[in-house]
């Protein structure tokens, strides 16, 4: 491969992280000419799917307090194999069996990215599957020992009809509130809304809408994904996160309100993206990332205003744009993330492999309908003071892991130490006999960034997108980011974000 | 035209591009051509043409109903094409081929049959992708019914209820994709007759009950009203149902009462989830109706049912829905429901003691206030009760 040395490009991209991986994809019609670098020698950056291999050697990266790259995303690393200890049938498959997600993220329905997978032409290189059942396991209230109680959460009017623990009463109560989220956002609640909004959920549901037994508040928390405790979890939070889940019902099929893309989530998304800004004649290098950069003083031709990248292996290269998140891009421009933050800056994370393909989670979606391959699992922790764990189980059907066996990715905002706890009462709560066993377990923090500067206050040609969030919920303003820093780079009147016709020579079927 | 959120025909992205553009002009063209020669071909013009029932106007009428199966008149014409074709068979002198013989054989009929059995088989596939994209489209309905009737007429009960069976798994599989299209419903209907007559007459081979599917479609109903509540299909073939279910299963007086009541728990269950829902109102009112031994369309469901049932019944429900008020005091259904059984009730029992004309002044005053639209309405019923 010739020398990247001296080479000049329009636009350099650093990380193949989701964020930059829409943007080339953006720009794959451009006919700029893009360099695409990842200083990882894998694709997906902070979205990578790993194999067991891959998780052992990305730990040994990512270990410890003061990780070997201050701006790491992720620190703390460890993996514990536990099928050795049990000496029975149930074993880790190969190492390449296994695709792990290191940000497994819930795709609504309704959210944005899904048109613009469609209409960039990348879907039919997709495939997503049904985010189905929603489940909570709460403690008794009386702080007896959790026997774990596992409950569907009801999510609709046909689950409600059908619920047979909701007495008449607690029916209508629920069906009112969730009339009342469907329609929060119009002009006819703006006052009922503004009432509300500061309240707890659970304190608006008992005063206002009659429903007095805490079973029936864990249901309408766990569709809100909180990651702070339940009496900081407000209705102004909550009933936008609902909403968005009820109005995702039935657009892709009866009975589930969210997808997944199989193997490996996220970064297959990435992967595709750049394989369309390869076609498009975008360059790769992986193993690399940008040291340095900057900008002549007084530049006396176009050619001179570039900026000026030094990558890792001290190759000089000239760019218009530079385009990165803040891990990526060189420290005289982005401050590092902290990793001695205090707690409440990073997400407790753990990926679990476990022993069972636990269906009596993944229930077909409707009559008829398809069988998902996620399930959402949201784990009240003794003492509402507590923030709640949140766990995304995967089947094999996702891709993730052999027959036989499923992935539990779990998160809080909190002590680590709860996840391990959380996901064991998972596994005795679903009816299984012998209880499923947790074969091998990844734990680790995610940090949030601090608040970075954006727009014009950033050096002239860089382009700063914001990294996903610690949180498992794809939100819109991952692609309006991206958006936005198409427009920078295309001009102000660029128009076709993300809509390119088929390529000639393509057969696609409609 | 849309229904409940299904459109009429399977929606496809609409592409206004240029291209997209020349595209239809060509396909209009072609589209044109074709009807003026599938046209004239029909022109029953008696001196000059000969009425041409040939393979190749066949396959022609195959290409124009593709592109559109609204015109009507091509399908009476591929009807009349197969009229021919099954009459030509089903007198045919000569010997059929060895093949056709073992095949026919095989299937359990003589070979001119077994031809005019598989000649059905095939339109009725040509069929499958039109109905996916046109569910709502009669005229696809139609013919399917033609065909089915034919081979009934033509073939023995055996084979004809083969596929009348195989509608069965597509009519769930349409009211699956769209539980409110009526036509899927209306056929249904009309799919369980022919099973039911078919089976009944049969080669000595009976289902416990003569082979009546009354349990199973009853079963479907309640399946169909648990994935969708709104579905007044559903509701109202349920109703449909019920009398011969109660008589198919030698009902008593206990398990009649039983029954109705069970009903009432389900609609009840159904109202307070939402009562804002019409087609739950209206089977309460078909439950309500069974009661009334003036209302013709409605079976009693109770044996006997007497005045005392009725009074028994309507104050129970009427105090069952003044509780739904709580919580839902804007829902005009649960007003007129008061009303209308309220009114029943002091005919029943002149000297009742369960509502009064007090109370029910109430009632259509706040009705007035939801539903200001239909004061005309309102003060039809106000004269006609007196109140």
């Amino acid at each position: 491969m010739d020398s990247l040395d001296n080479t000049s490009w329009d636009v350099v991209v650093t990380g193949t992280g989701l964020p930059q991986s829409l943007l080339v994809l953006s720009l794959s019609r451009s006919g700029k000419q893009i360099l695409h670098i990842d200083r990882n020698d894998y694709y997906g950056g902070d979205e990578a799917v790993l194999s067991l291999s891959e998780a052992e050697q990305w730990v040994k990266n990512h270990g410890g307090d003061a990780s070997e790259r201050a701006d790491s995303t992720y620190s703390h690393a460890t993996i514990s194999h536990l099928d050795a200890q049990e000496g029975g049938a149930k074993k880790l498959g190969f190492a390449r069996a296994y695709s792990l997600a290191l940000a497994p993220h819930l795709v609504y329905a309704r959210s944005n990215l899904l048109p613009a997978v469609v209409s960039s032409r990348t879907h039919s290189q997709l495939e997503f599957q049904a985010v189905g059942s929603w489940f909570t396991i709460t403690a008794p209230p009386d702080g007896s020992p959790p026997r774990s109680r596992l409950t569907r959460v009801p999510s609709g009017r046909e689950d409600v009809f059908r619920d047979d623990s909701l007495d008449l009463r607690a029916k209508r109560s629920l069906m009112k509130f969730l009339r009342f989220v469907a329609s929060y956002d119009e002009e006819n609640e703006q006052q009922r809304m503004e009432q509300l909004k500061s309240l707890p959920l659970s304190v608006a549901l008992k005063q206002h809408f009659g429903m007095n037994s805490t079973t029936a508040v864990a249901p309408l928390l766990a569709l809100a994904l909180p990651t702070v405790s339940e009496i900081e979890t407000t209705v102004e939070f909550a009933v936008p996160k609902i909403a968005r889940h009820l109005r995702s019902i039935g657009i892709f099929g009866p009975g589930f309100s969210a997808v997944l893309p199989k193997w490996g989530g996220l970064a297959e998304i990435a992967q595709v993206a750049c394989r369309a800004c390869a076609v498009g004649g975008g360059v790769y290098v992986l193993g690399k990332g940008v040291m340095n950069a900057t900008r002549a003083e007084d530049a006396e031709d176009a050619e001179d205003s570039k900026l000026r990248l030094e990558l890792t292996g001290g190759e000089k290269v000239t760019a218009q744009w530079l385009v990165g998140c803040p891990p990526d891009l060189p420290h005289t421009i982005s401050t590092p993330i902290p990793s001695q933050a205090s707690s409440a800056e990073y997400m407790a994370k753990n990926i679990s492999i476990v022993s069972s393909p636990l269906t009596s989670l993944f229930p077909p979606t409707a009559e008829g309908g398809v069988i998902p391959a996620g399930a959402v699992i949201w784990v009240e922790v003794a003492g509402s003071s507590s923030p709640s764990v949140r766990i995304l189980v995967h089947s094999s059907e996702s891709g993730e892991c052999p027959a036989g066996q499923c992935v539990l990715y779990a998160s809080l905002r909190g002590d680590p130490s709860i996840l391990d706890t959380a996901v064991q009462h998972l596994l005795e709560s679903v009816g299984e006999q012998p209880t499923p066993k947790v074969l091998w377990r990844m734990q680790y923090r995610h940090y949030t960034e601090t608040e970075q500067p954006r727009g014009t206050t950033t050096s002239e040609g860089v382009v700063m997108l914001q990294s996903l969030s610690t949180d498992i919920v794809l939100e819109d303003d991952v692609l309006t980011d991206v958006e936005e820093a198409w427009r920078k780079i295309m001009g102000e009147r660029a128009e076709g974000f993300m809509k390119f016709e088929s390529r000639e020579g393509v057969e696609e079927d409609e | 035209m849309q229904s409940h959120g299904i459109p009429r025909v399977a929606a496809t992205t609409l592409d206004k591009s240029e291209q997209a553009r020349n595209k239809e002009r060509k396909q209009i063209t072609q589209y044109q051509a074709l009807e003026k020669d599938v046209v004239d071909r029909a022109e029953l013009d008696a001196q000059v043409k000969a009425k041409d029932y040939s393979d190749a106007t066949f396959r022609l009428t195959s290409q124009l109903l593709t592109q559109n199966p609204e015109y009507y008149t091509i399908w009476n014409y591929r009807r009349l094409i197969l009229q021919h074709v099954f009459a030509r068979e089903l007198a045919a002198d000569e010997a059929p081929s060895e093949q056709d013989a073992a095949a026919a054989d095989k299937a359990g009929l003589p070979p001119a049959q077994h031809e005019v059995l598989l000649l059905i088989k095939e339109d009725l596939q040509f069929l499958i992708p039109l109905l996916k994209q046109y569910p709502k489209c009669y005229w696809i309905w139609n013919h399917r019914s033609w065909l089915l009737g034919t081979a009934t007429k033509h073939l023995p009960a055996h084979s004809a209820v083969t596929l009348w069976h195989a509608e069965l798994g597509l009519v769930s599989k349409m009211l699956g994709l769209d539980s409110r299209n009526f036509h899927g419903w209306g056929y249904r209907r009309e799919v369980v007759l022919a099973i039911e007559r078919l089976s009944s007459n049969g080669d000595g081979e009976k289902e416990s009950g003569s082979g009546n599917m009354v349990e199973s479609e009853f079963a479907y109903t309640t399946k169909m009203i648990q994935s969708n509540l709104s579905n007044f299909s559903a509701w109202h073939y349920r109703s449909q149902l019920i009398p011969r279910l109660l008589s198919s299963r030698n009902a008593d007086t206990k398990t009649r009462q039983e029954f109705l009541d069970a009903e009432f728990e389900l609609i009840t269950r159904a109202l307070y989830t939402d009562p804002y829902d019409q087609s739950l109102w209206f089977y309460h009112q078909y439950l309500m109706a069974t009661l009334s031994p003036a209302n013709k369309q409605a079976e009693p469901v109770l044996e006997p049912c007497g005045r005392a049932e009725q009074a028994r019944y309507l104050e129970r429900e009427i105090g069952s829905v003044r509780e739904m008020l709580e919580g839902a005091e804007d829902c005009k259904y649960i007003y007129q429901a008061l009303l209308e059984y309220s009114g029943r009730y002091l005919e029943v029992e002149a000297e009742g003691e369960k509502v009064t004309l007090e109370e029910m002044r109430g009632w259509l005053r706040e009705l007035r206030g939801i539903d200001p639209l239909r004061e005309g309405r309102w003060r039809d019923l106000e004269r006609k009760m007196g109140l």
